[in-house]
């Protein structure tokens, strides 16, 4: 164990208890309006409202606290869907190359060239605005990603002598992908996965700022930063908190892959590298 | 790699030199705006946005305008006019009004503009026409309008509107080749640059009868476009622009506490109302619909999320509009109580869940209104949800009549017959599918009522049934606020046109 | 290696033509209707009528699309509802804007992130490691919106350094024709229009490449890490070379598969226009270009910018291909 892996694991607990236990460590009601107290600067240790309140008067602090939740539910399923849907379609693709590979890359043209607004708008149009919907809306854009760079490595590594000695002994090309490669995939699919849901959490930002996020009635990080960027000027932290909460979450994620990887590739153990 | 390494310092230092702040001070003077509206088309006819009308105005040139300090209509290419019959406006012509190459501008090319506004595969101006059924030029300096029924505020759908442009022009390069590179105008202002997308740039036109006295009107004005609130303030504070448009409430001490900038408010001509359609359950309950006029705190909400920057409407329309009658009955005061029993009496003791939409990002803190309302809705026992789908899919939806509740607002209401017919008479559109027989007798009494006074008061008669019946409640009309530099002298108008004329520039 | 260059350009048509056929039939379906969207709210129910008629949307849809498609192949993607003009002349004038913007941004996010990337990997957990990952993950952590309106607010605002928001000032001659202000100035040796083109260039490229060095400083960082521990790597350090010729020559040359791949994705997602940071910056490009057409259901427009896009990733899709073999001679096709 190191300071690095401690520090993510201890972040991500904290996200996790904090989502389940939402309810009970909010002081307000995320959605308790006081319009006459509203724009207080947070109250740090002495006032009501310890990060403040908002355009309309909510505590910023419990929306933050209830917006933890959506957030992470969210980024983290979009994360996994997609993951799982790209790095499938990749290490095909790359492995068996030839027809199999054209098809999945035209398919990775086809959705990659069409605009991620356009496909918000339709799937939110015709689903309704929720939840799920979102989810579903960021998952039908982002498995390329993962696609196009496991493909590339696949390819990469399907020439490497242990693949073709494995194939020689006559394994099957499930076991070769799934024994073989994937352990060396894993890598780069944790450093973009990792991202991923960082710009998981964005993107929901910025269809809300067009509008088509979740309902305003649920809490979320990146609903707060779109609103609050009115107040960038006059009201600092409405946009600051959630900025920041989305800041933090990605660290502790990306420490906790560090350490993950670590411990899932036994070829940096082997050369002996202590993390 | 010693010798490469001089040389990029040598290039750093040139880079630094260069990047350093050296404006040359302009002879002439100019001021830019930073507006919220796009410029996308050389076609004067293409668009349909009010800022535009009047930059196109004031190059192209317009028949006449709305002077807001007069209150009353005045020409521009036409000096007078006259109704000759109920059914013929005739518009006779300045006879020393040329275009920018020094060519007369006669009726031909009033009667060619009528023609491409109806004609024009582009033109989105129909409806600046929709009473005229002919144009004709009685000779080269007048010309006689048709209309299909009398129609006593034609002045309304034509000034500030109808754009006159070039037949000869027109005729000898064809629409596209013409619009493209000589938009050559008859206006007060030439046209000098249009990057769509970024801006559009005028010039003073020396040669229009009355520029020379007009000293300090600006020899050139800059529209560039600025999206986001802050940038419009950043940018105006910078002195990057003279004139911002539509500064937010909350922006307003940022500009007025600067010292080279102010702010000038205007009311806007937009009503702001909550449809609730009785086409739909439980809307069809008057007295749900009255319930939700007691439960909102209008009050409150203007003095805290608007600023006091609103000013709140008892019927449909509020001082300035055409009727306004301000001892209009029924007047809602926020009485929860009373909206609370109102709810039980209408048949929902406990209570009732609805849909409610809101757009996001069109009108003034639209989603942020919205949100304050819930909680008072909820208060009174109709739960309330929240929903803000994307525009396009609200605004079909809104106009398929497809929409139960929603906030929306109705601009450019001036003289509200139009509106009112437009959203609340049998036939008028789907948009609320609200019905009564008493109100559309009212309404066409109104029309066809020539004596102002008597006109005045059937439409008061028509806005109280309508207020009592509440397929509607009317909120607000917000207030326009304009950050303005210290060295320039402008009243904005409440139609949102912005001319050069109307701004001086003090030295 | 050429064949199957070849053979990937002809597939291509296939796409084109699915993707088209995808986005007339999704934007049909979606809800709006771009007659009562453009038109004001005064209009009368005839006029409405009158205009789609005019504009061919009271055909069925497979007509409509068969009409664009067979004119789409003499190269006339129809004509913008909205802007009233060529959709080929529009995205033409606009799409300079955006390739200059797009360049700038991968530049300067390549130019930070791979020394930062490489020398992390070099020396993992060192201080330049975890620097380097903080750096990226604020990048990433923070809204293009947001960072965007922040850095008007310092930049322009409070230190009075750059222009707030367009592309060039009204008065300075740059080479608007070609609509590459900042190339076309630089060919020209117009040093005040470079000088003006920079300026405004400044802000939305850092933006946007905010957003992107993140990912490849990490995936850089990883990369090296990965590659620094392979065989030939061993015996290149335990024949003695250097350890920054070993990182250079070996681990990088090793690395570059999953930065080139990750880098030409995001340049292809530049290039169809970042459509927050042109909003935020009034920025000229196809990003602004495409919002306006999405929300004004402006077909002909969007379907020429999603032609447009189309084939600019497959031009990249096929460059990075192209970019695997000469990197790494093993992979073949």
């Amino acid at each position: 164990m190191n300071v690095k892996a401690f520090l993510g694991g201890l972040i991500v607990l904290t996200l996790i208890a904090v989502g389940l236990l939402g309810p009970l460590l909010a002081p307000y009601d995320p959605n308790d309006q006081q319009l006459r107290a509203a724009l207080q600067p947070p109250g740090w240790f002495d006032g009501a409202h310890f990060l403040g309140t908002d355009n309309l008067g909510r505590d910023v602090f419990s929306r933050i606290i209830y917006g933890a939740r959506v957030s992470l539910l969210v980024a983290v399923s979009v994360v996994i869907v997609s993951g799982l849907i790209g790095i499938s379609l990749g290490a095909i693709s790359g492995y068996f190359g030839g027809k199999v590979d054209f098809a999945i890359q035209k398919l990775v043209e086809v959705v990659w060239a069409f605009p991620a607004l356009l496909l918000a708008i339709t799937i939110l149009a015709f689903l309704g605005q929720g939840l799920f919907n979102l989810i579903l809306a960021l998952v039908a854009q982002r498995w390329i990603q993962y696609c196009r760079v496991v493909r590339g490595q696949t390819l990469s590594l399907r020439g490497r002598d242990f693949v073709v000695a494995t194939r020689a002994l006559g394994a099957s090309a499930a076991r070769i992908i799934g024994r073989h490669l994937l352990p060396n995939l894993i890598q780069a699919s944790l450093v973009i996965g990792t991202f991923a849901m960082a710009s998981a959490i964005v993107s929901e930002a910025s269809l809300s700022f067009l509008g088509l996020g979740v309902p305003p009635e649920i809490p979320t990080w990146g609903t707060m930063l779109a609103d609050g960027r009115a107040y960038i000027s006059t009201a600092w932290w409405l946009a600051l908190f959630p900025g920041a909460s989305i800041f933090v979450t990605v660290l502790g994620i990306n420490l906790l892959g560090d350490a993950l990887r670590d411990i899932l590739d036994p070829k940096l153990k082997r050369a002996g590298m202590h993390l | 790699m010693k010798f490469r390494r001089g040389k990029l310092c040598a290039w750093i230092v040139s880079l630094l030199i260069v990047f350093g702040i050296t404006t040359p001070l302009p002879a002439q003077t100019r001021v830019a705006i930073g507006v919220t509206e796009t410029m996308e088309t050389f076609n004067p006819y293409g668009d349909s946005v009010s800022l535009l009308y009047g930059i196109w105005c004031q190059v192209m040139g317009c028949l006449g305008t709305y002077n807001f300090d007069k209150g009353d209509y005045e020409g521009m290419l036409a000096e007078r006019w006259e109704v000759k019959d109920p059914n013929t406006w005739i518009f006779h012509l300045r006879k020393n009004a040329r275009f920018h190459d020094g060519s007369p501008l006669t009726a031909a090319d009033v009667v060619h503009s009528f023609n491409r506004i109806r004609t024009d595969p582009q033109s989105k101006q129909k409806q600046n026409i929709a009473p005229i059924a002919s144009a004709a030029a009685i000779d080269n300096y007048t010309v006689s309008f048709t209309t299909k029924e009398p129609t006593a505020p034609l002045l309304e759908y034509l000034f500030d509107r109808f754009i006159v442009t070039s037949k000869a022009i027109y005729d000898k390069y064809g629409a596209d080749v013409a619009d493209r590179k000589y938009p050559i105008g008859a206006g007060p202002y030439k046209f000098k640059e249009l990057i769509p997308g970024q801006r559009f740039v005028i010039a003073r036109n020396l040669d229009y009868p009355g520029m020379k006295e007009k000293k300090q009107a600006p020899d050139e004005m800059i529209f560039r476009i600025m999206r986001e609130p802050e940038q419009r303030v950043t940018a105006l504070l910078n002195g990057e622009i003279q004139i911002a448009q539509f500064i937010p409430p909350h922006l307003r001490d940022r500009v007025e506490k600067h010292p080279a900038s102010k702010i000038a408010p205007v009311d806007a001509v937009e009503i702001m109302f909550l449809a609730m359609s009785p086409k739909f359950k439980p809307w069809d309950n008057l007295l749900l619909r009255q319930a939700v006029a007691y439960a909102i705190d209008r009050d409150t909400i203007i003095a805290t999320l608007l600023k006091g920057e609103a000013t709140r409407l008892d019927g449909p329309i509020g001082a300035g509009q055409y009727g306004y009658d301000p001892n209009l009955k029924p007047k809602y005061e926020y009485n929860p109580q009373k909206a609370r029993e109102l709810v039980k009496q209408a048949g929902f003791p406990n209570g009732v869940d609805v849909d409610y939409y809101t757009p996001v990002g069109r009108y003034t803190l639209d989603k942020q209104i919205s949100e304050a309302l819930v909680p008072m809705l909820r208060a009174v026992g109709i739960r309330a949800k929240l929903l803000t789908p994307e525009w396009a899919t609200l605004w079909a939806d809104v106009q398929a009549g497809k929409t139960p509740f929603y906030y929306m607002g109705r601009g450019s209401v001036v003289d509200p017959s139009v509106a009112l017919s437009q959203y609340f008479e049998t036939g008028g559109s789907p948009r609320i599918g609200y019905s009564n027989p008493k109100f559309d007798k009212l309404l066409a009494q109104e029309r066809q009522t020539f004596e102002p006074a008597k006109r005045r008061k059937v439409l008061a008669e028509a806005m109280s049934l309508l207020t009592e019946e509440a397929p509607a409640h009317f909120l607000w009309r917000h207030q326009m606020l304009y950050g303005i530099a210290k060295n320039i002298d402008y009243k904005p108008t409440p139609s949102g046109r912005m001319f050069g004329t109307e701004i001086r520039v003090l030295r | 290696m050429t064949a199957y260059l070849l053979r990937r350009l002809l597939g291509t048509l296939p796409v084109l033509l699915l993707i088209t056929l995808l986005v007339f039939a999704l934007l049909h379906a979606a809800p709006g209707d771009p007659a009562s969207l453009l038109l004001s709210d005064a209009t009368n129910e005839a006029d409405v009528l009158e205009a789609r008629q005019r504009w061919g949307l009271d055909r069925p849809v497979h007509v409509q699309y068969l009409k664009f498609i067979s004119a789409a192949f003499t190269g006339d993607l129809g004509r913008s509802f909205r802007f009233a003009q060529p959709v080929t002349e529009l995205i033409a004038a606009r799409l300079p804007a955006t390739i200059e913007l797009a360049a700038l941004a991968v530049l300067l996010a390549l130019g930070v992130a791979i020394p930062l990337g490489v020398w992390a990997g070099a020396r993992p957990n060192s201080w330049v490691d975890n620097l380097g990952t903080s750096v990226g993950l604020f990048g990433i952590s923070m809204p293009n919106f947001w960072m965007g309106i922040m850095l008007i607010l310092l930049f322009a605002g409070t230190f009075h350094l750059l222009p707030s928001a367009g592309r060039s000032t009204y008065g300075v001659a740059g080479s608007q024709e070609s609509g590459f202000y900042l190339l076309g100035s630089l060919a020209a040796g117009n040093w005040p229009a470079v000088k003006d083109a920079l300026m405004y260039m400044v802000m939305p490229a850092l933006t946007l490449g905010a957003n992107m060095v993140g990912i490849l400083m990490r995936i850089t960082r990883s990369s090296v890490l990965e590659v620094s521990h392979e065989e030939y790597v061993v015996t290149a350090r335990a024949k003695g070379l250097a350890q920054r010729s070993v990182v250079w020559r070996h681990v990088l040359s090793n690395a570059l598969i999953p930065i080139v791949t990750v880098a030409g994705l995001e340049l292809g997602t530049l290039l169809s226009g970042s459509i927050i940071v042109e909003t935020v910056f009034a920025w000229p490009g196809v990003g602004s270009l495409l919002i306006t057409g999405v929300t004004s259901r402006d077909y002909p427009l969007v379907t020429g910018l999603v032609l447009m896009y189309a084939a600019t990733f497959v031009v990249i899709n096929l460059a990075i291909d192209a970019l695997y073999a000469i990197i790494d001679p093993r992979i073949r096709y």
